[in-house]
């Protein structure tokens, strides 16, 4: 979530926490990502990470029922974290405020780009069928340097990602409908990075589009800069991967979003 | 007059020609091993040429067709379904080439015979994509022009229409040095060459010994040939197991007793030679048995206790697919290779049969066909992952009804890349075009010793020198790995690449391993290493570079 929208859009963030042994962090309030990834590289265990409470929920709900009716809430996939359920529970003990809890079937980046449909829609139900209709069209294109991460998250098995090898490779993985599929495997990223970009092309036109990355800023951009130049009049913001999505996915790992039109 | 002595070439002497032939050059297969003209390990051409020889005769040692176009047809499908290497290809086509020419006939003149020598190389120059000459194709084609020149006269007869090809296959042996380059360097005469003479030769004596008989008997029939009788072939029943040979040193050694006995103990048994000298080769589970059983008979020669292993060769199934569930492409993949480590990881990227195989150890076309077949998709993409591997790789397109794409693979590095882009969500054709497009992108580093003085390449090289080849060309020797893969990783230009794979093969030490690492980076320090564990043997080190 780019910060300037989080301000220009009015979006209250709910964060997942991230566990290194019995210390708990909230993802991005109480350690950054810089943090996060300077311990992640000195941690002999792999940290864990987990759903905010319902509690947090209520918390959050609570606050926002003071001087509004309602609120769309928007999550990450169902089939990755407990985060949606949470809310919903959460949403449960707040009386007279209505919460739209929303399964965005998908993670990072094209959350945002959600919460910005929302944002620019006038009322609620037009915020949630808006929100709605474009769960199906998010994709998220991820580029991990290595997939101990996610395998050892138990989110993407060896098989999966087809590679159930020794070999060191690059597996190229697409998420959508709150699936994770392989696309491809690669031996390096100088290969990897145009074969992504090549399938993002194919997938096109899109509505909003943008690159993520886990410590590998300069590829980002580079990705972001090359995209801007074919498609003028997105955005195409550059994000930080966060601590909780590092955790799964590992350092220099590189995400292509967007929603399709 | 001669041809009344000797009616023509029928099926039976055909047939106990091709033994003779079998018997001749498995006596002299090391001699042809020998004639190694690259100083990498790969001396194995007498081996494949007799293993394929071996195929082709067991197909027709059942056999007592009256016709020689009966007996040649068995002997081509038998040849092409045990083809082995360069040459056993080459020879499984000379076989073929000599079939057709005597189709529909019963029995061949000495012009007839003549006919199937010269027809017989021209098909093995049409199997070829780019003919060389100086090899056993040259050979062919000289023993077929000799034998044509014999039998244009009038009192021409079958024995010297096939001493004519004979000699005409030893003064073209002696000539190809003067023909290529690489054999001049090595001092050598072309192996593929000299086995088809030896195997002319075999022909040239089991038919003298019929003519003496012949005359002995007085124009009556003759019994099998003692060279015939001496041979016995088996066919792979329970799986190749260990390949085992050696040489029996005795007096008044009993060859049909020693084959019954090792048959007991295994298959494609071959026992032959003399009451003082029998040779022994055998694929057996038990060679501790084979070798204590010849033991108790002799004195043993050259057991080949290192082949036992490389010899080996098991079609190794499935069970290594990484994706689990069927492919939606309903594409198979099959690979060759060999050594503990690269089988995994051939089988960990999702190759769904493995043929184990590679340098020095070349599979048949049978070997292939078998584990093409027992994959459950009728198309499958075929990785040979060694030159030496790709034509009788070739061989299988024509004998299996699947939809089979050979890519041609030409070390380990390569098949890697290829398996790596095979998709099983993506049509054939485009899966093809991807490996084919990988295979080419990536850059192979061989290293080993010399296993002779050589020159070759402008370079001089000793025995055990470090050698060093990219993409499968030798380019620099020395004494040391680092050394040599650092000068081939600068002539490749290695900085502009990013990730060197090292796979280890079984005769590299840990100290070996960790020098040539830090001797890499010490160099081409923006290179990432990978180390992984292949067990090739012979290349103590293959780099991948890409």
């Amino acid at each position: 979530m780019p910060e300037a929208w989080r301000q220009r859009y009015d979006i209250e963030v709910v964060p997942l926490k991230v566990l290194f042994g019995e210390e708990t962090f909230r993802d991005g309030v109480d350690m950054n990502n810089e943090e996060f990834f300077a311990r992640l590289a000195t941690s002999t265990k792999l940290p864990t990470t987990s759903a905010p409470s319902p509690g947090d929920f209520a918390e959050m709900y609570t606050r926002l029922a003071k001087d509004h009716d309602g609120c769309i809430s928007i999550h990450i996939a169902r089939s990755l974290s407990a985060t949606a359920e949470a809310a919903r529970i959460g949403a449960q003990s707040v009386e007279g405020f209505r919460v739209e809890v929303i399964d965005s079937e998908t993670v990072s980046m094209p959350m945002a780009f959600l919460c910005r449909v929302a944002a620019e829609s006038a009322t609620l139900d037009q915020a949630t069928g808006a929100v709605g209709d474009r769960i199906r069209n998010c994709r998220v294109l991820a580029l991990l340097d290595t997939l101990r991460y996610v395998e050892m998250g138990g989110r993407v098995s060896r098989a999966q990602a087809m590679i159930g090898t020794m070999l060191d490779l690059k597996p190229l993985l697409l998420m959508v409908d709150g699936e994770i599929k392989s696309l491809d495997r690669v031996r390096t990223r100088s290969r990897a990075i145009p074969r992504m970009v090549e399938f993002f092309q194919k997938d096109s036109p899109v509505e909003h589009v943008g690159v993520v990355h886990a410590q590998a800023a300069d590829e980002a951009e580079q990705i972001a800069a090359g995209l801007r130049g074919k498609l003028p009049g997105l955005e195409v913001p550059v994000g930080q991967i966060g601590c909780v999505l590092g955790t799964h996915v590992g350092p220099k790992a590189l995400g292509l979003v967007y929603i399709k039109k | 007059m001669s041809e009344n002595r000797f009616p023509g070439v029928d099926g039976p002497l055909f047939k106990r020609a091709l033994l003779g032939s079998l018997s001749w050059l498995s006596a002299n297969h090391e001699e042809v091993n020998r004639l190694n003209v690259f100083p990498v390990p790969d001396g194995d051409t007498g081996t494949n040429m007799l293993l394929t020889l071996q195929s082709a005769v067991e197909d027709i040692k059942e056999s007592n067709a009256a016709e020689v176009s009966k007996i040649a047809k068995l002997a081509s499908h038998g040849s092409l379904m045990g083809a082995r290497g360069n040459s056993g290809v080459i020879l499984s086509q000379i076989f073929r080439g000599f079939a057709r020419a005597v189709e529909g006939k019963s029995s061949l003149s000495p012009a007839e015979l003549a006919t199937a020598f010269e027809e017989a190389a021209n098909a093995a120059y049409r199997a070829v994509n780019k003919p060389t000459e100086g090899t056993i194709l040259t050979v062919a084609r000289e023993a077929g022009r000799s034998a044509a020149a014999a039998a244009s006269g009038p009192d021409s007869t079958v024995p010297a229409v096939i001493a004519a090809a004979a000699a005409g296959a030893r003064a073209a042996v002696l000539k190809t040095p003067s023909q290529l380059q690489i054999l001049r360097d090595a001092g050598v005469v072309d192996a593929g060459g000299f086995g088809l003479q030896i195997i002319l030769e075999g022909m040239l004596k089991t038919v003298e010994e019929s003519e003496s008989s012949l005359a002995a008997l007085a124009a009556s029939r003759p019994v099998a040939s003692p060279a015939a009788s001496q041979v016995a072939v088996e066919l792979p029943e329970g799986g190749w197991g260990y390949c085992t040979e050696f040489l029996i040193e005795g007096s008044n050694l009993d060859l049909d007793r020693i084959k019954n006995q090792i048959e007991a103990l295994g298959n494609s048994v071959l026992v032959v030679g003399e009451p003082e000298l029998v040779k022994v080769h055998v694929h057996t589970d038990e060679p501790t048995r084979v070798i204590t059983l010849a033991g108790g008979y002799g004195k043993l020669l050259k057991l080949n206790v290192g082949d036992m292993s490389t010899q080996h060769r098991r079609i190794l199934e499935g069970a290594g697919q990484a994706a689990g569930a069927p492919r939606s492409n309903g594409v198979g993949l099959v690979a060759v290779v060999a050594g503990k480590g690269l089988v995994e990881i051939f089988r960990g990227l999702g190759v769904d049969a493995i043929v184990e195989g590679g340098q020095t150890m070349n599979p048949s076309t049978q070997d292939m066909l078998t584990a093409i077949e027992s994959v459950p998709y009728d198309e499958v993409v075929l990785l040979p992952n060694n030159k030496n591997v790709i034509l009788a790789a070739k061989q299988v397109l024509g004998l299996t009804k699947k939809n089979l794409h050979v890519i041609e693979t030409h070390s380990v590095p390569q098949g890697v890349a290829a398996v790596v882009a095979f998709r099983g969500d993506r049509p054939g054709a485009d899966n093809i075009a991807a490996m084919k497009a990988e295979a080419e992108r990536v850059q192979t580093i061989e290293v080993t010793h010399a296993v002779r003085d050589t020159r070759s390449n402008g370079l001089k090289v000793k025995k055990g020198d470090v050698i060093g080849l990219i993409n499968d060309k030798l380019e620099f020797a020395g004494t040391d790995y680092g050394e040599v893969v650092n000068k081939a990783l600068s002539k490749l230009g290695a900085d502009s690449y990013e990730l060197i794979t090292v796979y280890r093969g079984e005769g590299a030490s840990d100290d070996e391993l960790q020098k040539l690492e830090s001797d890499i980076r010490s160099i081409h320090p923006s290179l990432e290493i990978e180390v992984q564990q292949g067990g090739q043997q012979h290349y103590p080190f293959i780099l991948s570079v890409e």
